[in-house]
């Protein structure tokens, strides 16, 4: 069924915009584009991963601080950060598209943008569907549609795979750490969540409303995790305050010694990895599905 | 030479200093603009669409100005709030007067309100109504049971409600998804940026108003440094003057707020230099804080869009980093007797 959908989405995804070249963003709103953008500024790390798998980088011609894999990217000018992008490096680049998004950059900068006259296609991306959404349209954007339908059904067959190894085990509670002080977690709109369901696990913050709300470490016990899973960002970097969670003894992850990192951008990204993420969430919620 | 040969003077020379500094401005940054190319944008030859016309036109001038608004602001404020309080170490944020104005923008970003101009004036109207409450609750804590604000009560009082304007913030933030978090959190650093012309034509107009407020009253501001019983002797109705340049200095504080966040020390630093140089005449630090403040903000703001380019500092940073030392050596030097 779900295989099922996602070929109809591809299918439509895929086919050109109608009009010169015109495009509805995934936030739904129009971009005029008088041609196909041939010099685009990425100000979302996701996007500047899926626009190399692509094989579209040669269009990439600015990205932020942030944008660090592949690693050729770093080799692009950069505008600055997701939250304060440099507007006269934007403008300085001479860019026919901007790709932003709701999650990371903020509407000023849209605001900014518009008045400035630089054509802003905004993405998002909650479910697993809207990262295959997004590099079908990046593909069709680009005109790398031959690239975007390889990638997508490898894409979807490793995802195909990762459900059906976990199908017949039992699905243990996680507790997912985004960000351990203050407990930030993964809610019912982060594509976090969705991937330890298909991982073959259950997300204890699964409920939460939004996508990444603060939570208290009390509920975090009182749900009695079965897996933890720390995130840390970038290389084995950031706050993971392992210890902390080692100490809570009480908790079944913690006796059954099922405290796992695992690798953020992997997950939190929505671009091509994200697969790779799922494989890794499932390595460590179902070791024993994966040897 | 007459007092009104000083002004002249004074204004004039600061007048063509800020001209000089913003023209420099217009120079500087990180779209490597040769100044050929400024000029051109300047004088109208470049194409309206090309890197230079946008950049120029679109982005460094309009920051330049918000920047010397605000920085405008900040300062007459501080010289607005020193002779209501005649207290030389009053100023918005240490008065805590800037964070209840954040507070109530703060409240105003999470209803959804931005810089469209019916938004900016809701945005402004909620940074008001903060800066108003954060001034009365730091009058009645400080007045508690006394006629005579002492400086200390006052600036403690400024510092009890900072923090618990702070708190009200934080509160927020903490309802605040991931995602949003960044971009408040950018805003209560204090950042000068390129806003559109209809909310800059409403930021000139508010500040114009304010800035009008206090200058028409600079006079007997300088009857109010010599105590509210003889001020009330020589004609003066303290209670009303008290309450006109409050409402100046809130709305000039409020919108500075509501629109570039909160920056601190610019009300501080500024009139404080001009009274070293002019004395204490109010007539004098009205008009020339004006401009003095517009040249620290610019210079400030163009050290913050430069230094680390091309990522970019917060403006308020740069003030707070050069205001603190600033304010501990106002304390060691001129006010001993208060440590």
């Amino acid at each position: 069924m779900r295989a099922a959908a996602l070929a109809v989405g591809l299918v439509l995804a895929v086919s050109p915009p109608a009009g010169a070249f015109s495009a509805r963003d995934m936030l739904g709103r129009e971009v005029e584009l008088a041609a196909p953008p041939a010099r685009i500024v990425s100000l979302v790390p996701s996007v500047t991963e899926a626009l190399y798998a692509l094989g579209a980088e040669a269009r990439l011609v600015g990205v932020t601080d942030f944008c660090d894999y592949p690693p050729a990217a770093r080799g692009k000018p950069s505008v600055g950060g997701m939250i304060n992008p440099n507007l006269e490096a934007i403008v300085a680049l001479q860019p026919d598209l901007v790709i932003a998004t709701t999650e990371g950059n903020r509407e000023e900068t849209f605001a900014q943008l518009k008045r400035l006259g630089i054509p802003t296609y905004l993405v998002a991306a909650h479910r697993v569907r809207d990262v295959t959404d997004l590099i079908a349209r990046l593909g069709a954007l680009t005109g790398s549609q031959h690239a975007a339908g390889p990638l997508l059904a490898r894409f979807e067959r490793r995802i195909a795979a990762v459900a059906q190894a976990v199908a017949p085990l039992p699905r243990p509670r996680v507790l997912y750490v985004l960000w351990p002080e203050p407990l930030i977690v993964p809610g019912r709109e982060a594509l976090v969540t969705e991937l330890i369901r298909l991982a073959g696990g259950e997300s204890v913050t699964a409920g939460e409303a939004d996508a990444y709300p603060r939570y208290s470490l009390e509920s975090a016990v009182a749900k009695a995790p079965e897996v933890i899973l720390l995130a840390n960002h970038g290389a084995n970097t950031g706050p993971i305050d392992e210890p902390k969670w080692r100490r809570l003894t009480s908790l079944p992850a913690v006796r059954a010694g099922r405290l796992h990192r695992v690798e953020g951008n992997l997950v939190h990204r929505y671009g091509p990895r994200v697969v790779d993420g799922l494989e890794q969430l499932a390595r460590a919620i179902h070791p024993e599905a994966f040897p | 030479m007459s007092p009104q040969g000083r002004l002249a003077l004074t204004v004039g020379g600061l007048a063509a200093l800020l001209v000089a500094v913003a023209a420099a401005a217009l120079f500087l940054g990180s779209a490597a603009i040769s100044p050929r190319g400024v000029i051109g944008a300047v004088a109208g030859r470049a194409a309206a669409e090309s890197v230079e016309s946008v950049v120029i036109l679109s982005i460094r001038l309009p920051r330049i100005a918000v920047a010397a608004l605000a920085g405008g602001a900040l300062a007459v404020a501080g010289v607005a709030f020193q002779a209501l309080t005649r207290n030389p170490l009053a100023e918005p944020s240490v008065l805590g007067i800037s964070g209840g104005a954040a507070f109530g923008v703060v409240i105003g970003q999470s209803l959804g309100l931005g810089l469209t101009v019916v938004e900016a004036v809701g945005l402004t109207g909620f940074a008001f109504a903060g800066a108003l409450l954060a001034a009365a609750a730091v009058y009645l804590i400080a007045a508690a049971g006394r006629g005579v604000i002492q400086i200390q009560t006052l600036l403690l009082a400024g510092v009890i409600v900072g923090i618990f304007s702070a708190s009200a913030i934080t509160v927020i933030i903490s309802l605040l998804d991931f995602n949003r978090l960044g971009g408040v959190i950018h805003w209560l650093l204090g950042n000068v940026a390129p806003i559109p012309p209809g909310a800059l034509g409403l930021f000139a107009i508010l500040l114009g108003a304010g800035f009008g407020l206090v200058l028409r009253h600079a006079r007997e501001l300088n009857l109010l440094a010599l105590g509210e019983e003889s001020a009330q002797q020589l004609g003066l109705n303290a209670d009303r003057l008290k309450l006109t340049i409050f409402t100046g200095a809130a709305l000039l504080t409020a919108s500075v707020v509501a629109f570039a966040g909160p920056i601190g020390f610019v009300g501080l630093v500024v009139p404080h230099m001009l009274r070293m140089l002019l004395g204490p005449d109010n007539r004098l630090l009205v008009p020339t804080s004006l401009a003095g403040g517009a040249i620290v903000l610019l210079v400030a703001d163009t050290v913050a869009r430069s230094i680390v380019a091309p990522a970019e500092l917060s403006v308020g940073v740069i003030t707070s980093f050069c205001g603190a030392p600033f304010f501990v050596y106002l304390l060691r030097t001129r006010y001993r007797g208060l440590m």
